[in-house]
């Protein structure tokens, strides 16, 4: 009798451990990076350009590729929400493009470049481009925004829109009225998470937007642009013998980012779910 | 409320439960007599699911329940520091309102318990399923397709699984959360009569919001309202001439 | 009386219209993408045999010999690694998490397990260049740092969050009442998760596994920067201590310096498209698990 309970304790001692590994595999990461970079990451490294050993483009650059893809995802992956959410909760065509989305959510980033680079520079002439970048970008974050929003819209309660439809509203203006406000933040939360995915993204812009080297910032979207993340990729593969400190900044501000974000959506999330707690 | 009874199996001294704040249960004692079925009645939210709960410990697991008091299976109170809950429930079964198969075959269903138990006899477990599903009447039904899933039953025949599986474990004392409540008449009718034939081995203690089938399976009956007992007895007594004004109320439908 | 002609797809209204052909703007990315680098790839293919570009034990483009083999079973090898390490240590940590740890606690530790999948590849890569590779290296006594070992150690870091947040949530789906059917029959916490919750949870667990599989195959930066980029398949084949080659470094590796409809440049399509279609596979798959889980299983 007491040899079982024994058993029980120890058991739920023992499956404490593997847990204990993950929190620690995740403060091994944050902490080196972030003992290390701290250091390196100054004013005058943000703001310094690139030609001169600082990271200023490839920051602009980032926020410039993160804008145009965003403007571009957001309208459609909330459309394509809202159509299968409000329009066609059920039924073979919601299947279908749920599939289609699930299989894109899928595809390795590696591949989502190469289509860009054939279908975005190549076929539609757009050459290796901010423009392309947003094309692929947009491709490849559109599940997660979808999803993201599928939920957001889902969680608007059912009351809302029947008090709208018993005064005579019909089903646009419901959605625009009633449902969209009342999902914005959630709808906010999806984003952000789009936002994080694409900040980090190295392979899907490895050659559809991205390079090395340019004199200052694009200055249209016909043209290429500097990343944080490419400018890592190659300072580490390229240069053997690299200057760590820029790299250990550039690490840090990706890290610091994405982890800010994906913080920041967390908690909107736990407060709204609080607030509307109908 | 002295009541002359037969030796009782379970004897409950003063219970209190509480759900947070909540006092659920007050200071209920009663004596649960042996190889006899005993209905609680009561209206809804009085308790009666709450107390057959404290008998097998499973209201252990419920977030924010206070249980003090005593509760003695053949004298010794189940609450002792040194009692092990899951030998407990061993000795006190439980079938659940809302018929509950596990996610496998039939067989595996009724062979849970007595594996658990530590039967690992492939011969002695198939005797164990076999007799159990024929005390229920299943059977007859079942034999050749013991290993389909336990779903592929009605309603019905899933609850009288549940009573099989639950004396698959050879207890002492069975309880019955409303175990007709999710069923049709027919179904409702074969339990009953399968209940019946249960006193002869087992305590059965049937908790039912329905009147009609208390007066007709039991032996004894015990009126719970707001928490407390307030009468037990006899089932023919509580029926036809109660002690308490309030049962009498309750009993010819003048309130819950 | 106006009666509308239904049609196919019964839109309504305009809005309807508009909503709809921007949702079937993911069916369109699809097939291009499919069209597209099969398109590319099929050259290469074609030029050298499907079955010879599959199993060619050679990958030296300068030398145009293409044998992708040691690629796909360098991506194999260190997947196959990644799952080793994260499968095991996800579910337990997914069991943890729904079982044995208070609600608060669990919707703490939770948020922070997925931003361990939420960080960049490149930092990943850094991390597994700078710090682990070297660890590696020293404590193993190798020549080198840049393994399959390390890959696969990488990988798991980055995949393990999708087997635990999926299980998880599978896990405490499992229905209350076989929880307490199985209790009240005297059966005590473990037996029920061992018995009971985990048989039911096992088509969700099993589909997070193969998401995980999906993921790792088809990351780039982190695998590139750790695994050693040499196209060998190790000596033995189970030998993690060596550097390995991947589909995906190499896709990523050469593609920047490839001419344009070279074979060369094909056969980087063909890659992709043997990668799109090994993704396409297991997420199919993993979709149909959770479609025909047996009756009482838990559905996402």
């Amino acid at each position: 009798m007491k040899a079982k309970f024994v058993k029980e304790k120890a058991l739920s001692f023992l499956l404490a451990f593997p847990a204990v590994i993950l929190l620690l595999a995740f403060l091994s990461i944050i902490l080196f990076i972030g003992i290390k970079g701290l250091p390196a990451v100054n004013w005058k490294m943000l703001t310094t350009s690139v030609q001169k050993g600082g990271i200023f483009e490839s920051i602009v650059g980032t926020l410039y590729l993160l804008a145009g893809t965003l403007l571009i995802a957001t309208p459609l992956g909330v459309a394509t929400a809202v159509y299968l959410v409000e329009y066609a909760p059920k039924g073979r065509v919601n299947r279908i493009i749920t599939q289609a989305l699930n299989n894109l959510a899928g595809v390795p980033s590696i591949v989502f470049g190469l289509f860009g680079y054939v279908f975005f520079c190549r076929f539609l002439g757009l050459g290796i481009s901010l423009l392309s970048g947003w094309l692929t970008l947009t491709c490849m974050v559109l599940p997660i925004i979808v999803r993201g929003s599928q939920e957001a819209l889902r969680m608007v309660p059912k009351s809302f829109r029947e008090a709208a439809e018993a005064l005579g509203a019909p089903k646009w203006r419901v959605i625009k009225d009633v449902v969209l406000p009342t999902a914005t933040p959630g709808l906010a939360t999806s984003t952000i998470l789009g936002v994080s995915r694409v900040a980090g993204e190295t392979a899907a812009i490895l050659f559809t937007c991205s390079v090395f080297l340019m004199k200052g910032l694009p200055s249209t979207p016909f043209q290429p642009v500097m990343v944080l993340t490419y400018q890592l990729y190659t300072l580490l593969v390229a240069s053997p013998s690299v200057s760590f400190d820029r790299a250990f900044a550039m690490a840090l501000v990706l890290l610091g980012v994405v982890v800010i974000l994906n913080i920041f959506a967390y908690l909107m999330r736990v407060h709204y779910r609080k607030k509307w707690k109908w | 409320m002295e009541v002359v009874i037969m030796k009782a199996k379970i004897e409950v001294e003063n219970l209190n439960v509480w759900y947070g704040n909540n006092h659920v249960l007050k200071d209920l004692s009663i004596k649960i007599p042996e190889r006899k079925i005993t209905a609680i009645i009561g209206p809804s939210g009085c308790g009666k699911s709450t107390f057959l709960i404290t008998l097998n410990r499973l209201i252990d697991l419920v977030n924010g329940a206070r249980v003090k008091g005593k509760v003695l299976l053949d004298g010794k109170n189940v609450y002792n520091p040194g009692i092990d809950p899951t030998d407990l429930r061993k000795r006190v079964g439980m079938v659940f309102q809302k018929p509950n198969p596990l996610p496998k075959s039939i067989y595996e269903n009724v062979a849970y318990g007595p594996k658990i138990h530590g039967v690992k006899d492939k011969k002695a477990l198939d005797r164990i399923v076999e007799k159990c599903l024929r005390v229920v009447g299943l059977w007859d039904d079942v034999y050749n397709r013991l290993h389909e899933s336990a779903f592929e039953l009605s309603v019905g025949q899933q609850q009288r699984l549940c009573i099989a599986r639950a004396l698959a474990v050879k207890p002492e004392v069975l309880l019955m959360d409303e175990p007709c409540s999710a069923l049709d008449p027919t179904a409702t009718r074969k339990i009953e009569e399968l209940i019946r034939t249960l006193k002869t081995n087992y305590t059965v203690v049937v908790v039912t919001h329905n009147m009609q089938q208390a007066a007709r399976i039991s032996d004894y009956t015990a009126f719970l309202y707001l928490g407390k007992l307030i009468e037990h007895g006899p089932t023919q007594k509580i029926f036809t001439n109660p002690k308490n004004k309030l049962t009498k109320d309750y009993v010819n439908g003048r309130f819950g | 009386m106006h009666l509308e002609k239904p049609n196919f797809l019964c839109l309504k209204d305009k809005a309807e219209i508009i909503l709809f052909t921007v949702a079937s703007a993911s069916i369109l990315i699809l097939f291009l993408i499919t069209v597209f680098v099969f398109e590319e790839g099929v050259p290469a293919f074609m030029n050298m045999g499907l079955s010879n570009f599959l199993f060619g034990q050679r990958w030296a483009p300068y030398y145009k010999s293409f044998g992708a083999f040691p690629l796909l079973y360098g991506s194999l090898m260190i997947v196959f690694g990644s799952l080793v390490i994260s499968v095991p240590l996800g579910i337990f940590t997914a069991l943890f998490l729904a079982e044995y740890v208070p609600r608060w606690l669990g919707d703490l530790l939770k948020p922070i397990i997925e931003l361990l999948a939420a960080i960049p590849s490149i930092v990943y890569g850094f991390f597994g260049f700078v710090f682990l590779a070297p660890r590696i290296m020293e404590f193993f006594d190798l020549s080198v740092g840049k393994t399959a070992l390390t890959a696969s150690v990488i990988l798991s870091m980055m995949t393990v969050p999708t087997i635990v947040s999926i299980s998880s949530e599978i896990i405490s789906s499992v229905p209350k009442e076989y929880r307490k059917a199985s209790l009240a029959l005297g059966a005590t916490k473990w037996q029920t998760l061992k018995s009971v919750v985990l048989p039911a949870a096992k088509p969700g667990i099993v589909a997070s596994i193969l998401l995980a599989f999906g993921r790792a195959i088809g990351e780039t930066v982190a695998v590139l920067m750790v695994c050693g980029c040499v196209p060998e398949i190790p000596s033995p084949p189970w030998n993690y201590f060596e550097p390995v080659h991947t589909l995906t470094a190499a896709i990523a590796l050469e593609m920047g310096e490839v001419p344009w409809e070279s074979l060369h440049y094909h056969a980087l399509f063909g890659l992709g498209a043997i990668l799109f279609t090994i993704t396409f596979i297991v997420n199919a798959v993993a979709d149909l698990i959770m479609k025909k889980a047996p009756k009482g299983a838990v559905q996402i």
